[in-house]
């Protein structure tokens, strides 16, 4: 039965669609871009407000869907990453001549289906909002269809994912073959009770290898370099934010509830997965001259760092994989957010390569000290948030005493330090007659301008004082579901 | 809080001096050297209560959650290098100030300065683990920044990357490390690590711990095999040299080892890594620098050996030892210090650092000459000098270590060899600079003194070589003993600081070092000879050479894994995939379930065999589209029939439906597409990838095999038994629509509807140009509406409008109901628009058409509703049977009602969708009034 409680609980996602709702008929209605912006804002910051809500009101169970706190951290991270992905998109897409109120429209859809997935516990609403999650995605990637990398991304994205996909929908097939059950809860103690065995097994890999493509990791991170640079900023900065930490949460959910990701079999496939992401993504890294595509194998990395979490996957497993989430999103965050304030798909492909941004420093100042901020923290510096998700991650591994992974860790942060620092270095060059890509003069008045830069301190903030988004990931995560 | 104050005195001093920039070099000078004064001045209270063996510890909580504390500490140990942090902090800024061109960027220098100062600072007094950690790394990034000073220098660049790759590299392995030890013992602070010694080094995990904590300060202090970033660090300027990669930031290493000495030394494991790194490094450092011909390059090779040198004393393990490591640490920082003043003089005045070119300047500059000339005698080890007593130190405990057999022999030959070689490259420094005949084509001549104020610095630094030279006990001890107490935690055995021990085993080493030494100097030329037949090793290509390696591999490794062709990123998919689930599937086999395989009949084969064969069709001719359309249309249809063959003439109902509208929309967009796309893949190409098809269909065939044979239980048995009780009809699909799901059934109506709204709203505007001719280039027919079509589709109308009308009726009991109903209806209609038309079609209909799918999402609302009315929850449903006059009995159920609003949505929706659709190829059309 449909029950006030669960009505209640529900109201973010409700919001959340009646904003996308509400969008589509204003564009059918009349076409103005700021009023769309405008109306998916307020409607993600109520569904924001909301979550507090539902949040205090406590633990809400449906047989679909579940109101943990995992779902609140996952819904929070998602909901805000949209938040910055928008106010990014509506600086982007100021120049953009085609239509731009239906990239709202989109992301919004997209962003309903992360938070159906973090909250999800049964496979039916794993598939759905994975699948709302990635359907929008396409047409943002190909929003920018008159630029042929655009499309290409789109397209290519969208192969890709439905052969993913494809295997997701398998691995749940075998599984529930096996268990008669689709709830996530009952389907592993049906495997635990039939024993499971090679079905399972080739469910579990199966299932793994569906969310490790969205996850991209490797070896099923081919499309990321590719699509990150050929998408429009906004669209890979949402591929590469909320896109990834609805999945990984849902991937941590089922783990951590798992029996059947128990098994010794996939802890080592875990790792040797976790470890190859770590050192392909950094080495690869190190070769581009293109800061997307550069950014792209960097978040292949780090989502190697975070699989140590799920290889280890105990209590403290949760926190770190939601503090280094925490800090990763705010990171990438912000250096996407700079690369997609310096590019407007008015002028044709968005600024990325390398050479776009030497002397950046010595044009915009601001903007160039908001992507060293970033850069920094992703190398892990000290005093930006990055250094604390490190922290936490090398400490679970050597809690745990994963040996090969904190190598990998430490090898990979070594590479990634490199070039991280090219890029750097690349920012304060003096060369004369150089004349780069510019963002708008205003740049710092637009809502763009003013999310990097909050981006940027909010890094530094939490790298100086994390305590209280430690309080609350330990909190969050206190009783383990 | 004065601790923590005066870590924070350098870093304020980092924000406000670059204000100062502005006013000139002095006053930006002045500006930075007041915090280190302040920060002196700080300290100096707290001497007494060192001197008695006091230990000043303030903590303050910062984030507890990960053990991290803002707590400082002041002993012996960390006075010691504060005051060296300081001191020649506040020297190397007044140098730096007559070092540093005007129009040079002086608000960045000593604001970078001042900020390594802090962090410097941070490292000697924190005194919790972590808190160190991120000190360490500041220095790491900071010297990074003080490196490529002059970021228009490639060399400058690259050898600053070097340097930080290096450091920050180990500086990850130190975290790791800390973090093993903070494992260990429960905590990061410094008293607990060092009370705990003991479980320390019985813990499994000390060996892990040491050698992570041990590469950290390897890697800082440039110990071999990681030295070779410290000679490239020198593309730095003079004051940085001198300061971070001689007096403070590589002697950080040193004291990480010297801190943890209690907590971690004493053990063999120690005792070989320490020492034999140590060994390495001194020989390695002392052979290179003889042969540097550019004067900071010795000096920087000198350093190495150095810092090898008290390494290596760090590693013996003894108590003794370790004091001279200490006392070593501060006669090195003063004399390296000094000479490398004294070459930043040099470089300054002359326009060069090669000593090929340098040479006689005593006639120029004789005061600097002599200044150099004393401190290169201290580094050489000359009695009267700093550096004599801290070697004979260090020859001494070479001589103690009790070493099995003939390695006994091993440290002492090894430390005279270095102290030849360090002789030699002592003599060369004062020789080949200030004498050994003219200078050579010097880029400013004729070289002369340097400015006043730029020498005290050098006098000072020189003057305290003597001082602690001649009196030891009187310019050093008790700041010695302080330090010597802190580092071994316990209590410090008796050592003398005289001149002279009298004539033992350790003067005889120097004297004979002190004689091979110079000999070699005047020998010079044949080691020269001897070493030029070696292939110069530069390590900074060697570390350029290996990083193109790696990006070379890298390269090769995109190119044949990314390339961009998405052709082949599924097919790696398709690989890992495979990869990863080998295991299971491997063991799965040819698995047939309890059920058993059911028999084959004809009907079933044929259509099988007509659906297999229309799928590889489609696959075969997908470039013609018509036709891969067509025989996918068969696929549909015969899907239909196997749900009707396996009795679900419901379903079967359904897809038939759906397929129609599915067809004609792809044939909509059929028309924007060309007609025919030529044959790209090669031969071998599609070969492989009908080879991957098969396999992965043959798995999917063992499977399916597997899970089709097993006993299934789902939900559809309690629809099937409840259907007429529970609804009131024997279609079960029906009932699951209008009754037992009606409220998702309501939800999909709306989305149905919001969707086709969707569409015509985004589509209004669209415009799309339209091919002219089709893909063989002719042009389209001008009959738009072919007259026989027209004439046939019109009576067709009523006549799909009464089975639709029928179909609807029977529908809860029978195969049917409003939804297929609705597409009949929408299939009916969408053919008089093709036949006709749009223009025509549209005059005709007597509404348009978001009426009805308004008036279908009302009247299902509604009927949700009334149940209110009733006093029952939302769409509660009820049913009675009446007697119709012609048709019988027949039943009727509230869910009709429903099931009309489910109708009249899907017929505009349907229509809406593909109207707008064909509305856009309307009007692209090339004779708009064509129809």
């Amino acid at each position: 039965m449909l029950t006030s409680a669960h009505m209640m609980a529900l109201t973010p996602v409700i919001l959340v669609c009646a904003t996308a709702v509400t969008v589509m008929l204003g564009i059918a209605w009349r076409r103005q871009h700021a009023a769309t912006a405008l109306v998916s804002i307020l409607g993600l910051n109520l569904a924001l407000v909301s979550l507090y809500l539902v949040y205090s009101a406590g633990d809400v169970s449906t047989p679909l869907l579940v109101f943990d706190r995992l779902s609140m951290l996952g819904m929070v991270l998602v909901l805000a990453s949209t938040l910055a992905c928008l106010t990014m998109s509506h600086a982007y897409l100021e120049g953009y001549p085609g239509r731009k109120e239906e990239f709202y429209l989109l992301m919004l859809c997209a962003a309903a289906g992360g938070m159906v997935l973090v909250a999800s516990q049964h496979l039916a609403t794993l598939f759905f909002g994975l699948e709302l999650l990635s359907m929008p995605l396409y047409g943002m990637l190909a929003y920018t269809y008159r630029d042929k990398r655009s499309l290409e991304s789109g397209i290519k994205y969208l192969v890709l994912s439905a052969a993913a996909t494809a295997f997701l929908l398998f691995g749940m097939a075998l599984l529930y073959s096996q268990s008669g059950r689709l709830d996530i809860a009952g389907l592993l103690a049906g495997l635990e009770s039939s024993g499971g065995g090679a079905w399972a097994l080739a469910g579990a890999g199966l299932m793994l290898v569906g969310l490790g493509f969205k996850l991209s990791i490797v070896p099923f991170h081919l499309w990321t370099p590719d699509v990150y640079q050929g998408g429009p900023g906004p669209a890979a900065t949402f591929l590469a934010t909320a896109s990834k930490a609805a999945v990984f949460i849902v991937l941590l959910r089922i783990v951590m509830v798992a029996p059947a990701f128990h098994v010794e079999w996939l802890h080592t496939v875990l790792g040797g997965l976790a470890l190859l992401t770590m050192i392909v993504g950094n080495l690869l890294a190190l070769i581009q001259t293109n800061l997307k595509r550069l950014l792209g194998y960097s978040s292949i990395a780090h989502f190697g760092y975070l699989l140590v979490a799920l290889v280890v996957a105990d209590g403290l497993a949760v926190e770190t994989a939601g503090i280094y989430l925490i800090t990763y999103l705010m990171t990438t965050l912000g250096a996407f957010g700079v690369v997609t304030l310096l590019s407007s798909p008015y002028s044709g492909e968005d600024a990325s390569a390398l050479h776009h941004y030497r002397g950046l420093f010595w044009r915009r100042p601001y903007l160039a000290a908001v992507l060293t901020v970033c850069l920094l923290s992703l190398a892990g510096i000290p005093f930006t948030a990055g250094f604390i998700g490190k922290f936490y991650i090398v400490a679970l591994g050597v809690e745990a005493g994963r040996w090969w992974l904190v190598g990998g860790i430490i090898a990979g942060s070594v590479i990634g330090l490199y070039y991280y620092l090219r890029v750097m270095v690349t920012l304060y060059l003096v060369e004369p007659g150089m004349r780069g890509r510019d963002a708008p003069d205003n740049w710092g008045m637009k809502a763009g301008g003013v999310v990097v830069l909050g981006l940027a301190l909010l890094v530094i903030a939490f790298g100086v004082y994390p305590t209280p988004v430690i309080d609350w990931m330990s909190v969050l995560t206190s009783p383990v579901h | 809080m004065t601790l923590a104050l005066v870590v924070l005195l350098p870093f304020l001093g980092a924000i406000v001096a670059p204000l100062f920039a502005q006013a000139g070099r002095t006053a930006i000078a002045i500006a930075s050297s007041l915090p280190p004064i302040v920060a002196l001045a700080a300290l100096y209270p707290h001497w007494s209560t060192l001197a008695a063996g006091g230990v000043l510890v303030q903590t303050h909580e910062w984030l507890p959650a990960i053990g991290l504390s803002l707590s400082f500490r002041l002993d012996g140990l960390s006075l010691l290098f504060a005051l060296l942090i300081l001191v020649i902090g506040v020297l190397i800024i007044l140098y730096a100030r007559y070092y540093l061109k005007k129009h040079e960027n002086v608000g960045k220098f000593y604001s970078l300065l001042l900020l390594f100062m802090g962090s410097m600072l941070g490292i000697v007094l924190s005194s919790n683990l972590l808190l160190m950690l991120i000190f360490w790394e500041l220095t790491s990034v900071v010297s990074f920044l003080l490196i490529s000073f002059w970021n228009y220098k490639q060399d400058a660049r690259r050898g600053a990357r070097m340097a930080l790759a290096v450091t920050g590299g180990g500086g990850l392995a130190l975290l790791a490390g800390v973090l093993l030890l903070g494992q260990i013992v429960g905590s990061y602070e410094l008293d607990d690590v060092l009370a705990a010694a003991d479980t320390i080094k019985a813990s499994s995990l000390y060996p892990v711990a040491l050698t992570l904590v041990l590469l950290g300060a390897f890697t800082k202090s440039a110990q071999f095999p990681f030295h070779f970033w410290l000679p490239h660090a020198m593309q730095a300027p003079t004051p940085v040299s001198a300061y971070l990669h001689s007096a403070t930031m590589v002697k950080a290493g040193i004291f990480l080892m010297a801190r943890l000495y209690p907590a971690l030394a004493g053990t063999e494991l120690w005792f070989y890594m320490v020492s034999f790194t140590g060994m390495a490094t001194l020989l390695i450092g002392a052979y290179t620098a003889l042969f540097k011909h550019d004067l900071k390059g010795l000096l920087a090779h000198s350093t190495v050996s150095h810092l090898g040198l008290i390494t290596l004393l760090f590693g013996m393990g003894t108590k003794l030892a370790a004091i001279a490591a200490v006392f070593h640490v501060i006669n090195h920082a003063t004399f390296k210090a000094s000479l490398f003043m004294a070459a930043g003089i040099i470089d300054h005045e002359t326009g060069t650092r090669d000593m090929r070119r340098i040479n006689g300047l005593w006639q120029f500059m004789p005061h600097t000459a002599t200044l150099a000339m004393v401190a290169a005698a201290s580094m050489a080890g000359v009695p009267l000098l700093n550096g004599f007593l801290s070697k004979e130190m260090f020859f001494a405990e070479s001589l103690n270590l009790n070493l099995p057999g003939i390695w006994a022999y091993l440290p002492p030959v090894v430390a005279t060899l270095a102290g030849v070689f360090a002789v030699a490259y002592s003599a060369r420094f004062i020789h080949d600079v200030f004498f050994n005949g003219k200078p050579v084509d010097l880029p400013i001549y004729p070289p002369h003194e340097p400015p006043r104020y730029m020498k005290i610095p050098v006098e000072i630094l020189v003057f305290a070589c003597v001082m602690v030279g001649v009196f030891p006990t009187f310019a050093i001890g008790p700041l010695l003993y302080a330090a010597a107490e802190a580092t071994l935690a316990g209590p410090v055995p008796e050592y003398h600081l005289t001149i002279v021990h009298g004539f033992n085993l350790p003067l005889l080493m120097s004297f004979l070092a002190f004689f091979l030494g110079l000999l070699m100097y005047t020998q010079r030329q044949r080691f020269f000879d001897f070493h030029a037949r070696f292939r110069e090793i530069d390590e900074k290509a060697v570390f350029e050479a290996a990083v193109s390696r790696v990006v070379e591999w890298a390269r090769r490794f995109i190119e044949v894994l990314e390339n961009g062709s998405l052709q082949r990123y599924v097919l790696l998919l398709l690989l890992a995939t495979l990869a990863v689930t080998i295991v299971p599937i491997t063991s799965l086999g040819f698995n047939v379930g309890s059920l058993g395989i059911s028999p084959i009949d004809l009907p079933t084969t044929v259509g099988s065999l007509i659906l297999i064969g229309c799928a590889l069709g489609a696959a075969a001719m997908h470039r013609e589209r018509l036709y891969a359309l067509i025989l996918l249309s068969v696929v549909g249809l015969m899907v239909a029939l196997t749900f009707a063959r396996f009795s679900a003439p419901d379903l079967a109902m359904t897809q038939l439906s759906v397929e129609v509208v599915t067809i004609v929309l792809l044939m909509l967009a059929l028309y924007y597409l060309p007609s025919w796309t030529p044959r790209e893949a090669s031969l071998f190409r599609r070969w492989r990838d009908a080879i991957i098809a098969l396999v992965a269909g043959s798995g999917m065939f063992l499977i399916t095999l597997a899970m089709l044979t097993r006993p299934l239980d789902s939900i559809s048995r309690y629809f099937l038994e409840n259907s007429v009780e529970g609804g009131g009809g024997s279609n079960v699909v029906n009932v699951i629509l209008v009754d037992f799901r009606g409220f998702d059934t309501l939800g999909e109506i709306t989305v149905l509807a919001i969707a086709a709204l969707g569409i015509y709203a985004m589509l209004r505007e669209t415009k799309l140009t339209a091919p002219p001719t089709d893909g063989q280039g002719h042009p389209w027919s001008t009959d738009a509406h072919p007259t026989i079509l027209k004439q046939i589709s019109r009576p067709l109308l009523p006549l799909a409008l009464m089975v639709s009308a029928f179909i609807f009726l029977r529908g809860h009991n029978m195969p049917g109901g409003g939804f297929i109903a609705g597409l009949i209806t929408a299939v009916a209609i969408i053919l008089q628009y093709i036949a006709s038309g749009m223009t025509w079609s549209h005059q005709r209909m007597p509404f348009n058409l978001q009426t009805p799918v308004a008036l279908g999402l009302f009247i299902a609302t509604a009927t949700g509703l009334a149940s209110f009315a009733f006093g029952y929850p939302f769409l509660t449903s009820t049913f009675s049977h009446i007697h119709w006059p012609v048709v019988g009995d027949f039943e009727l159920a509230s869910a009709m009602a429903f099931d009309i609003g489910v109708y009249l949505t899907v017929v505009g929706a349907t229509l809406m969708i593909l109207a707008s659709l064909g509305r856009l190829t309307n009007q692209s059309e090339v004779k708009p009034g064509a129809y």
